[in-house]
């Protein structure tokens, strides 16, 4: 995608000008369905529609006769948990929340910026057959902006699955069903009936429905602020309906939401540590959001080409497989399950594709960077030019850099993220340490390692300003493994290039979301572009490091973290016994990570720590096979293959940051620090 | 001068030497590059700035049709102002000359057979009536026609022909009525070997009625028009009405599997067979009884209905018939949608109260019926009078959703009026209401003027075609919905702005329905009308058999579909195909390529 191409409206500017928000929150409403149905369907129909249907039905004869009760019992059931499931549709409590959410936007944020072109065309588009949302999911906000923006763009608000975490919340529970969510429950119970019931719910939805609906193919917010591995749950349930052709086609839309600032960052930063979060209830929820005072600066929508499933699969998919027997005897086949992942891959990679590079992103990387390698800190103008560059290299890698006037954009960023990067008396832009407060931590909490509150108060700037540097690494990911591998390897064939590639890439494929498909495709641009941008240099048929230092550093220090956290992990488990659960080991590697920060030997990265970072490690390991997972009663465990982690072991080692650089960074970090602590 | 001199067959009857409504010159009486009689047509009259159709031999014959234009220009966006007329007929030396040694012709002429080697003689018994067979007569040319056209008079004449054939490594093509839809007449390109097409027209005498038994013997060649008329003049029907049966044979029906609108009362071609003889280069296939069901093995008689001419030459059938029935009055019901409408005739069809006909047009053929209502009998029903009319009057439909049943009800007064109260009142159960006899009437004769539409759409730069499939209830909407929504898709995408797409079903069973779907194009902006518009039916029929339709209920496979025919009966179901081929067709004479390429 062009990325010169884009353009975006700020759809909260007519909000912030016009006398009465109230007026346009209850203006006549004209909204584009996505799927017309003969007559408009209502929650209830919805709702009655499954309790009718034969699926249903024949499985309420069969429980019937197991458990001995009546089938009016078991119908009476399904209806509750219908109730606990299904949307519902009040338009007042829509416009309600419109002109609320109006009014903190108003107050908190400076602009919602939308493709609105995209809009249009995806409207023209609808009509015909079951169109999802997918939006990213990097905070609670999503779910409710996202209504806002189809409420703002005369686009029928959807049907969006949301957790039950929700749910619980009082109040809040309510109003989102009533602007349109339907709950879940979380996986790993295996009540039958209700599956079923929600299965067919989302099945008569897809078929009978005439709303989008919208779901988080990441399953959960990522709380790092990059993407995470799809889920192919719910996206089974929706295909159904297509395998079975009981529906034309499905329109995916994938959607990424930007952010110039979380709402939730530093509870993520927090989590990301293993520290406790507060159950999700209204207070805490309110409280995230009674910071109105603060500013959160603007909110980036980009609404990518819809992908259409017949299209994708095209003729891959044989529907005709469906055929014999009735529709709702059919069970989706094993061919059509390991289609799924190809398309949900997809709809991430074009979520990433359409992420909005804000001028704070290019900021942290340019200060985290100045901040690990011994370079001075830098004033506003220096820092200024300093992203311009970076600016000029994101952009060849096709990312769009939300920035018109630099010098006002950096200022606004500062501004926005005051709370952890500010100007220092010397007029350098530097990180905060001294106004993160650690509280007394319940032990019984704890996700994993109990870290000294040193440690907490130690890590946290970092983690909130890598929270900020990772939305930017899916473009420079496949290069900065390229740099990596020649840096601790020398010059080499491209044979050997990529052989060593696929085994970085491979173990950072939950790390850095990526499917096999196009690992190729992924290494032969990778590494023309590291030439182009004299990262490499290509003498005869051997590639080596070129000249473009600067860049090289700042690119060697976007992985660096990741490496040595999976490192570590390899070293530990060797050191445990053959079958662990996850928990010993997140806190034995997070221990092991301390006790390496604290030893003053050399600049340990404190997002080291994250236990996002070991656990996607832990699941690229059981992906090859080398360990095996198991979930036993809501608990995690793995058994270990040593040989096969000793060899992944070994040959990461050689692209851990020797201890001597190692000391050379921590002096540097040292210095800054003493400055502030 | 119909029978000069009585003949008596075997039961000492009279043989009935039926002087057919179409000529053995089928060009002095029909349209060589279209649809039907020649003098009967759809024509724009500049002059008057109006539609008409023209001749008396159907009812809305001469009648000015004034909404067709509006409604052609808004949905179409044609410009009347450019026609554009088809070729003429090729002078005789622009026809390939025959393929044919002096030695096999000689050989046909010792047959005493009567034959013709002109070339539109060959050239119009090459083709049947799909799209693509039609666009070619008005704008090019076939790759392959006949070298010789031949005409048998009995079963004999025919025996001795395809040993000929056999002996001296000619092709047979069957030809019947010529209205085959789906290629199965087109010769096959590439074919080196002399093409004989094999006119059954004059084959067509009704060789004796068991007035005991109910049953009729008759050759293959013989009309449905003809048939019928003979034998009500003897008080009998046959019952059996494809909508093509004015042109199409009786041979031909056999040879597709054909289904007649009246089935539910007469059964399709596969009930009312009761014997069938087929002359192949092995001999002839037959039973020795006439008997109304047998055990005994697997039912050859299933081998010759659908061989679409590739396994030999149908010669004589005996079929069943019927007293005519008393009383044929037709109805119809209006529905507020579609889905209301279907499910009214998934219930009929469950409580097996089928009348003779029951049909169901969707929004658009509802509609489109409305266009062609003529002047003289409605007084300026323009859609919006309509709309008022029914909006008003009909409470609560809105003539953008509604659809109309139209119904046929046959038999004994009493009976008739029975079956009249059981349909209306289950139509009422699912909000239908009875919208009178005229309104049915018109749904069947416009069937038969339908067909002759296309040739006139083709002058103005749009392409017409229809297709259909049969499919399980508990799928027949969403294969509506889903076929219609391709079809928009592809359009879209082939950058077609103004087309058409409708469907209408056609025939109820125990265990499903058969839809049929007509679509049209303008095709102003594209390159290639014909190829176009076979990338279209061909995602329309991907998208039927994925929603669980099949290849095809009545139109066969021919040529146009053989790709899904491996799909449909499995590759073991193909083999034994083929090894029946091989068994009665080792030469491969009856080349007709249709079902499968049968390189053999
Ligand atoms: C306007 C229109 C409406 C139609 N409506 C219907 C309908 O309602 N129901 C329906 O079933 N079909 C319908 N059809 C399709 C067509 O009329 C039927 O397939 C019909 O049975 C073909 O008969 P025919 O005599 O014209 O055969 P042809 O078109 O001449 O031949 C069809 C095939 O049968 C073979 N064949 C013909 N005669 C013999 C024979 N004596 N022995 C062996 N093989 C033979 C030919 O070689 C060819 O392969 C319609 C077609 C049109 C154009």
């Amino acid at each position: 995608m062009c990325s010169s191409s884009r353009r975006y409206q700020d759809i909260l500017a007519p909000r912030k000008t016009e006398c009465s928000n109230f007026m346009w929150a209850s203006r006549q409403l004209n909204p584009q369905v996505a799927f017309k149905q003969a007559k408009k369907p209502s929650p209830q129909y919805h709702k009655d529609e499954v309790v009718k249907c034969p699926k249903i039905q024949e499985l309420l004869i069969t429980l019937s006769e197991k458990e001995q009760v009546t089938k009016e019992v078991l119908e009476g059931r399904v209806r509750n948990i219908l109730d606990e499931i299904g949307y519902n549709k009040k338009l007042k409590v829509v416009r309600w929340l419109a002109v609320v959410l109006t009014k903190i936007c108003n107050r908190i944020c400076s602009g919602i910026y939308l493709n609105e072109d995209a809009i249009l065309q995806l409207k023209s588009q609808m009509g015909t057959c079951p169109v999802i949302f997918v939006p990213s999911h990097r905070s609670y906000a999503d779910f409710i902006l996202m209504s806002f923006m189809c409420f703002t763009e005369d686009v029928a608000i959807p049907a969006i699955a949301a957790g039950m975490d929700f749910h619980g919340m009082w109040g809040m529970g309510t109003v989102l069903r009533d602007t349109g969510a339907f709950f879940m429950r979380r996986s790993y119970n295996d009540d039958h009936l209700y599956w079923t019931t929600f299965k067919q719910y989302v099945y008569q939805l897809v078929t009978k429905g005439d709303l989008p609906l919208e779901f988080f193919i990441e399953g959960t917010r990522s709380r790092t602020n990059k993407s995470l591995t799809p889920k192919y749950g719910l996206i089974l349930m929706i295909l159904r309906a297509f395998f079975l052709s009981q529906v034309p086609d499905v329109l995916f839309v994938p959607i990424n939401i930007s952010y110039d600032r979380i709402l939730e960052e530093k509870l993520f930063a927090f989590e990301l540590l293993g520290i406790p979060k507060p159950k999700e209830s209204t207070s805490g929820f309110f409280k995230s959001l009674s910071i109105v005072k603060e500013k959160f600066g603007s909110i980036y929508f980009d609404v990518a080409e819809p992908i259409s499933a017949k299209k994708f699969f095209g003729p891959d998919l044989d529907r005709t497989l469906h055929n014999l027997q009735p529709i709702h005897m059919q069970e989706i086949t094993d061919y059509e399950k390991k289609l799924i992942p190809s398309l949900a891959h997809e709809i991430v990679y074009k979520q990433q594709k359409h992420c909005i590079i804000t001028t704070f992103n290019l900021l942290a990387i340019v200060l985290h960077n100045n901040l690990t390698s011994g370079r001075n800190l830098l004033s506003v103008d220096e820092i200024i030019d300093e992203i311009l560059g970076l600016k000029k290299v994101i952009e060849k890698f096709g990312a769009y850099v939300f920035m018109d006037d630099p010098r006002k954009c950096v200022l606004e960023a500062l501004e926005v993220h005051n709370n952890f990067v500010r100007v220092n008396e010397e007029g350098k832009v530097t990180l905060v340490w001294d106004e993160i407060v650690v509280g007394k931590v319940n032990v019984s909490k704890l996700k994993a390692h109990e870290l000294s509150e040193k440690t907490i108060t130690f890590s946290v700037p970092f983690m909130l300003l890598q929270i900020y540097i990772n939305p930017t690494l899916h473009y420079f990911v496949d290069l900065a493994v390229l740099v990596l591998i020649v840096k601790h390897q020398r010059a080499q064939s491209q044979d050997e290039l990529f052989a060593n590639y696929h085994f970085l890439r491979s173990l950072l494929s939950q790390e850095f979301v990526t499917f096999n498909t196009r690992e190729k495709m992924e290494f032969t641009s990778a590494l023309a572009h590291a030439v182009d941008l004299n990262l490499l240099s290509r003498n005869q048929e051997l590639y080596d490091l070129g000249e473009n230092k600067q860049l090289e550093e700042i690119i060697y220090n976007c992985i660096d973290c990741f490496i040595f956290t999976y490192f570590v992990v390899c070293s530990v488990i060797l050191e445990l016994s053959r079958v662990i659960e996850e928990k010993t080991i997140l806190a034995k590697v997070q221990e092991e990570i301390e006790i390496k920060i604290n030893e003053g030997k050399g600049f340990i990265h404190p997002y080291s720590l994250s236990l996002d970072t070991i656990t996607n490690c832990l699941n690229a390991l059981a992906g090859q096979n080398v360990l095996t997972k198991s979930r036993k009663s809501g608990s995690v465990t793995y058994e270990i293959n040593d040989t096969k982690v000793l060899f992944i072991k070994n040959r990461l080692e050689q692209y851990v940051t020797p201890a001597q650089v190692l000391q050379e960074k921590f002096e540097s970090v040292q210095l800054h620090l003493k400055n502030k602590l | 001068m119909e029978a000069r001199k009585p003949v008596l067959n075997q039961k000492n009857e009279a043989v009935i030497r039926v002087k057919s409504a179409v000529p053995k010159n089928r060009q002095d009486l029909l349209k060589w590059n279209g649809w039907g009689y020649r003098d009967s047509k759809f024509i724009f009259d500049s002059a008057a700035n109006e539609v008409r159709f023209t001749g008396q031999r159907y009812p809305i014959g001469d009648l000015r049709l004034p909404h067709l234009m509006g409604w052609v220009k808004e949905n179409f966006d044609v410009d009347f102002s450019k026609p554009k007329k088809a070729q003429e007929v090729p002078p005789e030396e622009k026809f390939p000359k025959p393929q044919i040694s002096p030695e096999n012709l000689a050989r046909i002429t010792n047959l005493d057979i009567s034959y013709s080697l002109k070339g539109l003689d060959r050239l119009i018994r090459a083709h049947g009536q799909t799209l693509h067979d039609i666009y070619t007569l008005r704008t090019s040319f076939f790759e392959r026609i006949p070298d010789i056209v031949v005409w048998p008079t009995c079963h004999s004449d025919v025996v001795k022909l395809v040993r000929l054939a056999d002996e001296s490594d000619m092709v047979v093509i069957p030809f019947g009525g010529g209205t085959a839809v789906s290629g199965a007449v087109e010769c096959p390109t590439g074919e080196s070997r002399t093409i004989i097409s094999l006119d059954t027209s004059q084959m067509n005498r009704i060789l004796w009625i068991d007035r005991e038994n109910l049953v009729a013997c008759c050759e293959s060649g013989i009309i449905g028009q003809d048939l019928e008329r003979e034998l009500r003049k003897l008080g009998f029907t046959s019952g059996h009405e494809p909508d093509s049966y004015e042109f199409s044979s009786l041979g031909g029906w056999v040879a597709t599997r054909a289904s007649g609108m009246k089935k539910n009362l007469y059964g399709n071609i596969e009930d009312l067979l009761v014997h069938v003889k087929m002359v192949t280069p092995k001999g002839v296939l037959e039973k020795n009884c006439q008997v109304p069901r047998l055990s005994c093995g697997p039912d050859f008689n299933h081998v010759i209905m659908g061989s679409e001419g590739s396994l030999g030459v149908i010669t004589e059938v005996v079929i069943k018939v019927r007293p005519l029935p008393k009383c044929h009055r037709f109805g119809s019901i209006v529905f507020p949608d579609f889905e209301a409408g279907l499910a009214c005739m998934r219930e009929v069809a469950r409580q097996r109260c089928q009348p003779s006909s029951i049909r169901l047009m969707d929004n658009g053929q509802f509609k489109f019926g409305m266009i062609l209502k003529p002047e003289s009998s409605y007084l300026g029903l323009i859609l919006d009078g309509l709309k008022k009319f029914y909006v008003t009057k009909i409470k609560g439909f809105n003539v953008d959703t509604m659809c109309v049943m139209t119904l046929l009800f046959e038999g004994e007064e009493a009976d008739v009026k029975a079956q009249e109260k059981k349909i209306y009142s289950i139509g009422l159960q699912f909000g239908g209401m009875p919208a009178g006899q005229t309104n049915g009437e018109r749904g069947y004769m416009l069937t038969f003027v339908i067909a002759y539409i296309r040739d006139l759409a083709l002058e103005y730069e749009i392409v017409a075609e229809s297709f259909e499939t049969s499919v399980p209830w508990d799928r027949a909407l969403v294969l509506c919905k889903n076929v219609k929504e391709v079809i928009a898709q592809e359009c879209r995408s082939q950058g077609i702005k103004y087309y058409m797409i409708n469907c209408r079903v056609t025939q109820t069973y125990d265990a499903g329905c058969v839809i049929y779907f007509y679509l049209g194009f303008n095709h102003r902006d594209v390159e290639n009308p014909v190829t176009v518009h076979e990338i279209l039916e061909t995602k329309a029929r991907d998208e039927i058999i994925a929603c669980g339709g099949s290849i095809s209920h009545h139109h066969g496979v021919g040529k146009l579909r053989r790709r899904w025919y491996a799909g449909t009966v499995s590759q073991v179901g193909v083999d034994l195909y083929l090894a029946t081929k091989k068994e009665l067709d080792p030469k491969n004479i009856f080349a007709t390529n249709n079902l499968i390429k049968a390189k053999l």
